[in-house]
C-alpha cells in the first residue's frame, strides 16, 4: 500500500521553480558560470564545429573497446543515430544560450542513459574524452584566448555532468520504484493464485482436513470433512474440535491427545479413532496430527488430516474372508474325494455284512454292531456334506422375500430362548414392506444365526436387550442386530472365520455360514463391537425384482 | 422261474475301485438283477457297443479313460430310456456338469447308500423278484 501511495505522488524530479533561483541558476552560480563563459563558448563554436563529427566518431570508437559500455548498443544504426545526436549536443553546449530549456535538454540525456542502461562510470570517463578533444581544438584554434575558453568548457561540461547525473539518479529511482510496484502487484496476484490453488487442493483432498486454533476450535474444515461428517463449514467453524468430532465414549482420550498437542512444541502424532457424523453414524478415521508453530490467536496451529478407513477396513476384511473361503473350498474338494471314497467302500461292505448277518441267523447283537457301524458312517457322511455345503459357494434359489417377515419369524423362533434367559428382543422395522430378491430360507438362517448369537452373548448375565433394525437404503436393505452385552473379546476378533467360536459349545460354523450366505447374495456383513454395544450389520442388495411392496419406485 | 430269469433286468456297474464294483454287483444279483461289472470308462464303452444292452447303468463319475458322463451319454444313445445312476464324491460339480437329458440322471453322493440305490432301481425298472 505504501508503495502505491508513493507512486501516486507527483514525481520527485519534477522541478519546483522557486521565485528566487532555479536549480540550474544555483549550479551556474556555484561554478561561477557567467556571460563571459557563454561568450567564450559561443566564440569557440564556429571553430570547433568542423571537428564535431570526428570527435563523435572517436568517442564511439573508444566505446567499442569496452565491452560493458558497448553492450548497451543494439546495432550500428543506433550508433549512427547516437553519433548524430552527439554532434547536436556539442553544438548545443557551445550555443551560448544556457537557459531553463537548455537545462531540460541536458536532463533528458541522463534519462536516456538510464533507458539504454549505460553505467554512470562511462558517462564520467566519456566526458573526459570530449573535454580533452574540445580543449585540444580550443588550444589550436584560439591560441591566446584558449585559457578563457578552457575554463568555460570545464564549467559547462561539469554542469552537464552534474545535471545528467542527477536526472540519471532520479530517473533510476523512479524506474526501480515502478518495477517494485509491478513486482509487488504480480506477487500479490501470484500469492492470491497460490492461495486459491492450495484451497482447491485442500478441498480436492479425499481426506478430512481440519485446522484447529490454539484454543482447540475449528478454523478450517475441507470439503471431504464436510461430506464425511455431514456438517457444513458454518456448522462447525469456531466449534470445539474434540466435542464436535469425537463420539462421547472416545472423547476423553481424544481430548487428552489434542490438549497435549496444543500445549506442546511443533510435532506430529497419529491416532486411530472414530468420528461421529451429524446423523450420529460412527466412521473409523485414521488421524495424522501436525502441530505447527503458533501465529496469532485465531491462527491454525494444528492440522488434523484424517483418512476415512471405514469402507477400506470393511472391504479388506471382506476380501480376506473371501480368500479364506476360497482356500477352504479347495481344501474341501480334496477332502470330499479323500474321505468319501473310503467311506463308500466301507459302507458297501457294511451293507453286504448286514445282508449276510440277517440271513445267517447270527446273534442279534452282532447284527446290531453292523448297524451301528452303518449309522456312524452315515453320520460321518452327513458331517462331510454339511461342511462342504458351508465351504462351497452354493446356488441360491432367489424369490421375492419380505424382510419384515423374516424378522418376525426369527423373533418367533428365538422367543423361547430369549424369555428363558430374561432377554428382551424387539424389532425396529419400517411400516412399509421391504422386498428383496433373495433366497428366503438362507436369509432366514442368517437372521436367526445373528439373533441367536446375540441372545447367547447376553444369556450369562440373565438380562439384556436385543434390537433388530431394518432400514432401506438406495440399493440395499440394511439389517442391524444390536445387543448391549459384553461385546467380543477384541474388536478385530475373526468372528466370521470357520471354527472361530467364543462359546464352549459352538461349532464355529454359524457365523462363517452366515457370512457365506450374505456374500453369495452380493451383500456385506460386518460387526462393530465394544463393551455394552455390539452391532452385527448386513446388507442385501434389493436386486432387480425387489422393491418396496407397492412397486412405486419401479417400472 | 425260467420266465422270471428271462425277464431279469441287466445292470452295468462301473467303478474303478474293483472291490466296491464287485460288491455292488453281488448285492444287486442277490436282489434279483443281472449284473456286469467293469472298472474303467473304456471297458464300459466297449461293453456297451455289444448286446444285450443293459437296462440300467450304475457308474462312478471319476473313471480312467472316459468319465462317467461320457459313459452315460453313450449308454443313453444305445437305450434312450436307460436308468442312469452316477455315484460321486462331488455331487454339486457333477449336477452342474450334467446337461438336463430327457431321462434324468440320478446323482448319488458317496458313500453310496445301497438301500437308497435299490429303491430307485425298483422305481425305475420295477422289482425283478420279491425284495
Amino acid at each position: 500500500m505504501q508503495i502505491l501511495r508513493e507512486d501516486a505522488a507527483p514525481a520527485p524530479h519534477t522541478s519546483m521553480p522557486t521565485a528566487r533561483e532555479t536549480r540550474f541558476e544555483e549550479l551556474k552560480r556555484y561554478v561561477r558560470f557567467d556571460d563571459g563563459d557563454a561568450r567564450a563558448l559561443l566564440a569557440l563554436r564556429p571553430l570547433a564545429a568542423p571537428h564535431f563529427v570526428r570527435i563523435a566518431r572517436e568517442f564511439y570508437e573508444r566505446i567499442r573497446e569496452h565491452e560493458d559500455a558497448h553492450s548497451v548498443f543494439t546495432g550500428e544504426e543506433q550508433i549512427e543515430r547516437l553519433q548524430r545526436s552527439m554532434v547536436r549536443w556539442m553544438d548545443r553546449v557551445l550555443s551560448g544560450t544556457y537557459d531553463e530549456a537548455y537545462f531540460e535538454e541536458t536532463r533528458k540525456i541522463g534519462r536516456v542513459h538510464v533507458r539504454v542502461g549505460l553505467a554512470q562510470r562511462y558517462m564520467f570517463t566519456a566526458m573526459a574524452l570530449i573535454r580533452v578533444s574540445l580543449e585540444d581544438v580550443a588550444e589550436r584554434e584560439l591560441r591566446a584566448d584558449a585559457p578563457k575558453a578552457r575554463v568555460a568548457l570545464t564549467r559547462i561540461l561539469d554542469l552537464e555532468l552534474a545535471i545528467m547525473m542527477e536526472s540519471y539518479r532520479e530517473d533510476l529511482a523512479v524506474q526501480v520504484r515502478r518495477r517494485d510496484v509491478v513486482e509487488a502487484q504480480s506477487l500479490r496476484t501470484d500469492l492470491a493464485r497460490a492461495l486459491q490453488l492450495y484451497e482447491a487442493a485442500i478441498d480436492a483432498a479425499p481426506n478430512l482436513i481440519v485446522g484447529v486454533d490454539a484454543s482447540g476450535h475449528i478454523r478450517l474444515f475441507n470439503r471431504a470433512a464436510q461430506t464425511i461428517t455431514g456438517y457444513a463449514l458454518e456448522d462447525v467453524f469456531g466449534a470445539p474440535f474434540v466435542e464436535t468430532m469425537a463420539p462421547s465414549e472416545g472423547r476423553s482420550k481424544a481430548s487428552a491427545l489434542i490438549d497435549a498437542l496444543l500445549a506442546g512444541p511443533p510435532t506430529q502424532a497419529s491416532e486411530e479413532s472414530f468420528v461421529r457424523t451429524r446423523a450420529g453414524k460412527i466412521r473409523d478415521v485414521r488421524w495424522y496430527f501436525t502441530r505447527i508453530p503458533s501465529g496469532g490467536p485465531d491462527d491454525i496451529v494444528l492440522f488434523a488430516n484424517g483418512a476415512d478407513v471405514t469402507n477400506a477396513r470393511a472391504s479388506a476384511r471382506q476380501l480376506h474372508q473371501n480368500e479364506k473361503l476360497a482356500a477352504i473350498g479347495t481344501l474341501a474338494a480334496g477332502l470330499a474325494h479323500e474321505i468319501r471314497n473310503p467311506l463308500n467302500g466301507a459302507h458297501l461292505h457294511v451293507a453286504f455284512l448286514q445282508r449276510a448277518l440277517a440271513k445267517s441267523l447270527a446273534e442279534p447283537d452282532v447284527l446290531e454292531a453292523a448297524n451301528v457301524v452303518s449309522e456312524e458312517i452315515k453320520r460321518l457322511a452327513r458331517l462331510v456334506s454339511e461342511f462342504l455345503d458351508f465351504a462351497r459357494p452354493s446356488l441360491l434359489s432367489k424369490k421375492r422375500v419380505v424382510v419384515q417377515t423374516l424378522v418376525t419369524r426369527a423373533l418367533e423362533l428365538t422367543a423361547p430362548d430369549a424369555a428363558h434367559s430374561g432377554i428382551a428382543v424387539e424389532a425396529d422395522v419400517p411400516p412399509q414392506a421391504l422386498v428383496v430378491h433373495a433366497d428366503g430360507p438362507k436369509l432366514q438362517q442368517v437372521l436367526l444365526n445373528i439373533v441367536q448369537n446375540a441372545i447367547e452373548a447376553l444369556a450369562p448375565s440373565g438380562t439384556g436387550h436385543v434390537v433388530v433394525r431394518v432400514r432401506r437404503q438406495p440399493r440395499d436393505v440394511v439389517v442391524e442386530v444390536e445387543d448391549d452385552g459384553p461385546g467380543l473379546p477384541t474388536p478385530d476378533a475373526p468372528v466370521f472365520d470357520a471354527f472361530f467360536s467364543t462359546k464352549p459349545t459352538g461349532t464355529g460354523l454359524g457365523l462363517a455360514i452366515t457370512h457365506r450366505i450374505v456374500s453369495d447374495h452380493g451383500g456385506a456383513i460386518d460387526v462393530h463391537t465394544r463393551p455394552g454395544r455390539t452391532i452385527f450389520r448386513f446388507t442385501i442388495p434389493i436386486g432387480d425384482e425387489g422393491a418396496d411392496s407397492d412397486g412405486g419406485e419401479h417400472e | 422261474m425260467d420266465a422270471k430269469l428271462d425277464s431279469r433286468s441287466l445292470v452295468l456297474v462301473v467303478d474303478d475301485d474293483a472291490r466296491s464294483a464287485s460288491l455292488v454287483g453281488r448285492l444287486l444279483r442277490a436282489d434279483g438283477y443281472d449284473t456286469e461289472v467293469t472298472t474303467d470308462g473304456a471297458a464300459a464303452l466297449a461293453r456297451l457297443t455289444r448286446g444285450p444292452v443293459p437296462h440300467a447303468l450304475v457308474t462312478d463319475f471319476h473313471l480312467r479313460h472316459a468319465d462317467g458322463l461320457a459313459v452315460s451319454r453313450y449308454a443313453r444313445s444305445r437305450r434312450a430310456e436307460m436308468a442312469v445312476f452316477m455315484v460321486t464324491g462331488h455331487p454339486h460339480a457333477v449336477r452342474a456338469a450334467v446337461e438336463l437329458p430327457d431321462e434324468p440322471i440320478h446323482v448319488l453322493t458317496k458313500p453310496l447308500d445301497y438301500p437308497d440305490l435299490l429303491r430307485r432301481l425298483i422305481a425305475a425298472l420295477g422289482a425283478n423278484v420279491e425284495v
